[in-house]
Order: structure tokens, then C-alpha cells, then sequence
């Protein structure tokens, strides 16, 4: 079978454990606990054009650059989901630098870009210009909520499928 | 050194293992698993089979194996509750992985970590909440602003549409005053005269206060203290109040001990201003008993006080007292704008005092206040000039409004002064040419040439006798701009017989 390594990626508290909590176990939690190093688990996916996907998940603690740490969890990664906290804008900010970076480690990888915390409109920080612009630069990018699951199975295996291309 | 024995060597290896939970993997260069030692099932790593793929059966192994150099992956959590440092070092061609306990030490710097990340998402949150404070903030800021506009406006209207009022108004009051005077009415027709002129005069004191109100409110009033008589201020007040309080069977007194100065400098206006609001309302408000005022003078300060019997004030009422257009609900049916104590407060402010009240439904109201008030060196000023004499003199008066024209002339006449007229401005340049009169009587807003362009051109011709300004205009601005092109006093209207007269005597006296 088929086996890829993914990280998440992204600044503290925006919600890497929970999305992963919600695809592999349909579970979310209003606590906080925070990661510290990495925490790795898999799930089984279809990908778009029906081959069966074993994804080794890399959930990796937050941070706005790549530490030392960060870059030796990154090795060997296929791909990697690329989150902000749409209720704190300086996440999106945090989240260009960390793509940068994980590029310059990986070189070019496949990876999705989670607008994270989407339930919760009333705090919503990031203007539609924003993200108009990535889409422009060809950026895939999704509104997700780890509370209430959109888009969570969707983001998964669309980067399962994009790997699978390369 | 000694050389350790191998069974103690084995001892201590077994010890050591047993303490980090060491756990080891032997991975030949197909990927597969060759051996294994320790203790991989702390690591969640059950049934390890040898023989086969050692990235199947271990997951975070994908990616990682044949790199060239030694990987560290420290607290890598690989079950719930177990944590380990791993160690990846390529090795012959295939790899060993190495597996260190460290579950403890995670928990101690995920409880670090915790408080760090808490700590600065709850500031973020703050400046959040600073920020919309702030922004809230200029908002309010610039809403203020645009009401203190719409306000300033609405000064201004009121202001010019009081102007509008009071000139016919003058004319009215004048006239009246005059055929009452003049005592040649039968009982009936004096009756009639007498309602005439209390209305009209009610009617001018609203507009007054109205225009006073917006004076204030545009910031436009400038004091004009002078050396003036105590008692005589007190005793005119007391005539004024004495009938109306009589009236309404009430007692009026008004106590003024021995000791107070005879002179202080004060705005007399002001002043006069804030006693009638004061007793004005302090009658309007009581049924029955009293109403007092005290005075009271000691370290250039001249206090004052109106206590009353009257209906009292809630504590809410009192606190909106002193603010314009509001009036207590109880006098929904009595006459006025609700101007009289918010007027009285701005004024007594502007000479440096303090308007207070006292009240308690029921039990009658007490208001207390202050001015600065220095003594005044006394001198003899009204027989200096009552000495001179002023008779024959030549007054040219310019008006466009005839009925303003001859009241003048009356008044003037009575006087004893000779009065010639113009009715614009160019006419009053003629005329001072010709008859060169010893002073000129200057209405402001006139057609063809107003006032403020004749005096500039009487003044340019060498004209130098006195020209008082009369106009209907109570902005600061107007009066500043008459003075300037050449005017030696500014005379609001309406002007009354006593004013008039006493304005232009120094004047006259002067030449
Ligand atoms: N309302 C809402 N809350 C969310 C969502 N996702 C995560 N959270 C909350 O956000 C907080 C942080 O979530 P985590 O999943 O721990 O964030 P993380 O990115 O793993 O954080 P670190 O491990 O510190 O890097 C938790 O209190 C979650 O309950 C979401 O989609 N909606
Ligand atoms: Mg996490």
C-alpha cells in the first residue's frame, strides 16, 4: 500500500491537533493542550481517483518559524497542510514565513492552506483580498473547522490526491 | 584503571537500558527489520516481526530511513501517554534506531509551553480589545465633533432669528412706554397699555434669554466689568420682584448686612442677569411662604443665595437644572423657555464663581453661588458730570428704520440735545459734513451704505467726533469690527431712554 508522510504546519493554538483529532477520530475538544514536539498518527484515505492512501501524520508543535526541532520532523515528508487561525491575523503572517522555510527544507512539496476556526465569524481576521491573492499565485486554500468538520476530510484527501500527482 | 568484568559490564548495560527503557531496531538496507531489543512495547510498538518491512510496521519510520546522517527526533509521541527521543543513525548500509524515554521531561515543558502560549494568545486578545476600545473611542470623538457643528449652527440661526425679533420689538416697547407716559388714556384704554406692555416686555425677555442662551452656547459673551452701586442693584431688584411676590401673597425680602462695600467692579448686567433668573424661578416654584435672598461679601468675593419655600426638586432634576431647554416637569404649564438657570450658571462661571443648588421635594430650594468681586474705589462719578453741562449739543442719529429714528429723537429731545436724521449711510456722511454734529448716533445693518462703511469714511474725512454704534448684533465679532473702523462705543439694541442717555453723556462731556 501506499504510505505518505504529512506535517502540519503553522503557529501555536491554530488548531493543527484538533483537525487531526476530528479526521482520525471525529472528535474535537474546547481545551487547549498545547504540543510539544510531535505526535504522529495515520489514517487510511481514498484518494480523488480511488487508490487506498495510508497517511503517516505528522502533528507538529506550533511555532511562527521553523526550529531546529521542526526541520528534523520535517524530513521525509511528502506534503504538508499549511494552517492559520482565521481569528488572528498575525498567524496568516506567521504561516508565509513557515511555507518559505519548509520549502527551502523540502523543496517544492504539495500542500493545502487551512483558513482554520471558521465557525467563528463574528472574530473572523482575514480579508477576502488575502486570500484572492494566493488563489491567484495558485495557492489551494480552505476554510476549515475542526468544531464542526467542514472541510476537514475534504483537505486531507485533496492533499493525498495532489501528492499522488507527483 | 581497573577493567570492569563483562558480567558487571552486562550489569550496568541492563541497569542503564532498564532506566531510559531503551529500545533498539536493527534495519537492514531493504528497509527490513533484522532485530530488536529493550522495550519496544512501551513504544506502543507491538508484535514486531523480523524479516519484514520495518516502514509498515513502524510508521514514523516513512521517509527516514537511508539518509546519510544521524537523525534526532526528540519528544516524539508514538502512544498516548509515552513519549521518546529518537535516534535514526545509518549504519552498514541499513540503520539502527535508537528509543529513549522522555516522558517525564515533556510533561514538565508541556506545562511550560502551555502558560507561554496562553499567555500570549490572552495579550493578543487584549490588544484586540484596546484597539476597538480606541476605535470606539474616535468614532464618539468624531460624532461629538459634528453635533458640536450641528450645535453651533443652531446657535447661530437662533441668534440671527432673535436679532429679526427684537427690532420691531424695540419699536413696540418704546412706543408703548412713551403713551404711557404720555397718561393721557382713560382708565379703560391705561389697562389695555399696561397689558400691551407686559406682554411685550415678557415677549423681549424671552428673546433675551433665547439670544443669551445662544451668545453663551457660541462662546461669544466678553464681560464688561465696571465700578458699580451694590444697593442700588439690590433695591432696583427688589422693586421689580416686590408686586409679583405680593401677588402670590408670598414674602420677599432681600438682606444685605452693613458691612458690604459700597462700590465693587463687577459685570452689573451679568449680575443683574443671574439674580432675576434666580428670584424669577424661585417665585415661579413657590405657592406660599417666602422667598429670600441673601448677600454677602468678604475677600473680593461677593456671595450670594435665593432660598425659597417652594416645590423642591428631585435629586435627578437637580443634577439637569443648569443645562438649557430643560425644565422641571411640574412647570410644564408655566411660561419660558427653561433658559433662566442655565444662562444664570454660564454667566456666573464666566465671572469666575460658582452656581450650586440645594433641594428636596417639598422642602423648598436653596441656590448658593459666588463672583469675584474686588472693592471699588469710590468716586463721585454722576455729579462730576451732572456738573458740566451737555445741553444744545448737536446729535445726528442714522437709521434706516423710522420708527427706531424718532424713537431716538425722542428720547434724545427729552434729553435736551438738538437731533437732526439720516436714514442710510450716505446721507449720515452728507449730513456730519454739513451740520458737523457733536456726535453720531450709528445704526449698523443699514441699506445703501451701512454703518461700519460710513464711519470708515467719515473717519477717512477727519471726522473726529464721537460715533456710538447701535446695532441689533450681540457677536463679539460685530462689536470688535465697529470699534475698529472707528466707532467709540457699541450700543446694543434695544436701547432704552436711561442708557441711551447715559451713554452719550461721558461723551459729550469729554470734547
Ligand atoms: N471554534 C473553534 N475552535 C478551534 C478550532 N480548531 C481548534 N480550536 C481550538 O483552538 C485551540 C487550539 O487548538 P489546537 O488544536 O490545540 O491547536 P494547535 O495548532 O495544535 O496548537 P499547538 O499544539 O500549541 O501548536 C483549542 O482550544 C481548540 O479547541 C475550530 O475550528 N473552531
Ligand atoms: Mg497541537
Amino acid at each position: 500500500m501506499i504510505q505518505k508522510k504529512i506535517c502540519m504546519i503553522g503557529d501555536f493554538s491554530v488548531g493543527k491537533t484538533s483537525l487531526v483529532a476530528r479526521f482520525v477520530r471525529q472528535s474535537f475538544s474546547d481545551k487547549y493542550l498545547t504540543t510539544v514536539g510531535v505526535k504522529i498518527d495515520t489514517k487510511l484515505v481514498k484518494s480523488t481517483d480511488g487508490h487506498d492512501v495510508k497517511l503517516i501524520l505528522w502533528d507538529i508543535a506550533g511555532n511562527d518559524t521553523l526550529t531546529t526541532a521542526a526541520t528534523s520532523y520535517l524530513r521525509g515528508s511528502a506534503g504538508f497542510l499549511l494552517i492559520i487561525d482565521g481569528t488572528r491575523l498575525p498567524t496568516w503572517e506567521s504561516a508565509l514565513n513557515l511555507r518559505e522555510a519548509v520549502t527551502k527544507q523540502l523543496g517544492e512539496k504539495p500542500f493545502i492552506m487551512l483558513l482554520n476556526k471558521a465557525d467563528l465569524t463574528e472574530q473572523w481576521e482575514i480579508d477576502q483580498e488575502l486570500i484572492d491573492e494566493k488563489v491567484q499565485e495558485g495557492w489551494i486554500l480552505l476554510k476549515t473547522s475542526a468544531k464542526t468538520g467542514l472541510n476537514v476530510e475534504e483537505a486531507f484527501s485533496e492533499l493525498a490526491t495532489q501528492m499522488l500527482k507527483v | 584503571m581497573a577493567k570492569i568484568p563483562l558480567s558487571i559490564a552486562k550489569y550496568i548495560r541492563s541497569m542503564w537500558m532498564a532506566e531510559t527503557i531503551m529500545t533498539y531496531l536493527h534495519i537492514d538496507e531493504q528497509d527490513n527489520l533484522i532485530a530488536w531489543g529493550g522495550y519496544p512495547q512501551h513504544y506502543g510498538l507491538d508484535n514486531l516481526a523480523t524479516g519484514k518491512s520495518a516502514i509498515e510496521q513502524i510508521n514514523f519510520l516513512e521517509g527516514l530511513l537511508n539518509l546519510p546522517h544521524t537523525q534526532v527526533l526528540q519528544f516524539m509521541r508514538v502512544k498516548e501517554g509515552r513519549c521518546a527521543h529518537v535516534h535514526i543513525i545509518p549504519l552498514d548500509k541499513g540503520a539502527w534506531v535508537l528509543m529513549f524515554d522522555a516522558t517525564a521531561e515533556h510533561e514538565r515543558q508541556q506545562v511550560m509551553q502551555q502558560q507561554l502560549n496562553e499567555l500570549s494568545i490572552f495579550s493578543y486578545r487584549q490588544s484586540q480589545l484596546l484597539q476597538d476600545l480606541e476605535t470606539a473611542r474616535e468614532q464618539l470623538v468624531e460624532e461629538k465633533n459634528q453635533l458640536e457643528q450641528v450645535s453651533e449652527l443652531k446657535s447661530k440661526f437662533i441668534s440671527t432669528l432673535s436679532h429679526e425679533l427684537r427690532t420691531p420689538l424695540t419699536s413696540i416697547v418704546g412706543y408703548t412706554k412713551l403713551l404711557d407716559e404720555a397718561e393721557q388714556a382713560d382708565a379703560r384704554q391705561a389697562n389695555y397699555l399696561v397689558s400691551v406692555k407686559n406682554n411685550a416686555n415678557h415677549l423681549l425677555s424671552l428673546i433675551d434669554n433665547v439670544l443669551d442662551q445662544a451668545t453663551l452656547e457660541a462662546g461669544q459673551v466678553v464681560l464688561n466689568p465696571n465700578s458699580c452701586e451694590l444697593k442700588q442693584i439690590l433695591s432696583d431688584l427688589k422693586s421689580l420682584f416686590f408686586h409679583t411676590a405680593q401677588d402670590k401673597g408670598l414674602v420677599f425680602e432681600i438682606n444685605i448686612p452693613v458691612t458690604t462695600p459700597v462700590r465693587v467692579i463687577i459685570d452689573e448686567l451679568a449680575f443683574r442677569q443671574v439674580l432675576i433668573n434666580l428670584i424669577t424661578n424661585a417665585i415661579k416654584f413657590t405657592e406660599k411662604g417666602f422667598v429670600r435672598v441673601t448677600i454677602n461679601w468678604q475677600d473680593e468675593r461677593l456671595e450670594f443665595a435665593v432660598v425659597d419655600s417652594g416645590s423642591g426638586m428631585s435629586q435627578e432634576a437637580m443634577q439637569k437644572i443648569f443645562t438649557a431647554f430643560h425644565r422641571e416637569s411640574t412647570a410644564k404649564t408655566l411660561p419660558g423657555a427653561g433658559l433662566g438657570l442655565a444662562i444664570s450658571h454660564h454667566l456666573v462661571k464666566l465671572m469666575e464663581g460658582e452656581l450650586t443648588v440645594e433641594s428636596e421635594i417639598g422642602k423648598g430650594s436653596v441656590f448658593n453661588g459666588f463672583i469675584q468681586a474686588p472693592i471699588a474705589h469710590s468716586m463721585n462719578l454722576k455729579d462730576e458730570q451732572n456738573k458740566r453741562s451737555q445741553l444744545g449739543a448737536t446729535i445726528l442719529v442714522a437709521d434706516d428704520s423710522i420708527d427706531i429714528r424718532h424713537l431716538m429723537e425722542i428720547y434724545l429731545k427729552e434729553g435736551g440735545y438738538t437731533v437732526s436724521s439720516a436714514n442710510n449711510g450716505d446721507e449720515a456722511i452728507f449730513l456730519a459734513q454739513q451740520l458737523k454734529p457733536d456726535l453720531i448716533l450709528m445704526d449698523m445693518q443699514m441699506p445703501v451704505t451701512n454703518g461700519y462703511e460710513a464711519v470708515k469714511q467719515l473717519r477717512r474725512d477727519n471726522f473726529t467726533a464721537p460715533i456710538i454704534a447701535l446695532s441689533g448684533s450681540t457677536l463679539t465679532a460685530d462689536k470688535n469690527y465697529a470699534l475698529e473702523v472707528g466707532c467709540d462705543h457699541y450700543l446694543l439694541k434695544p436701547v432704552f431712554s436711561k442708557e441711551l442717555l447715559e451713554t452719550i453723556k461721558p461723551f459729550l462731556n469729554n470734547a
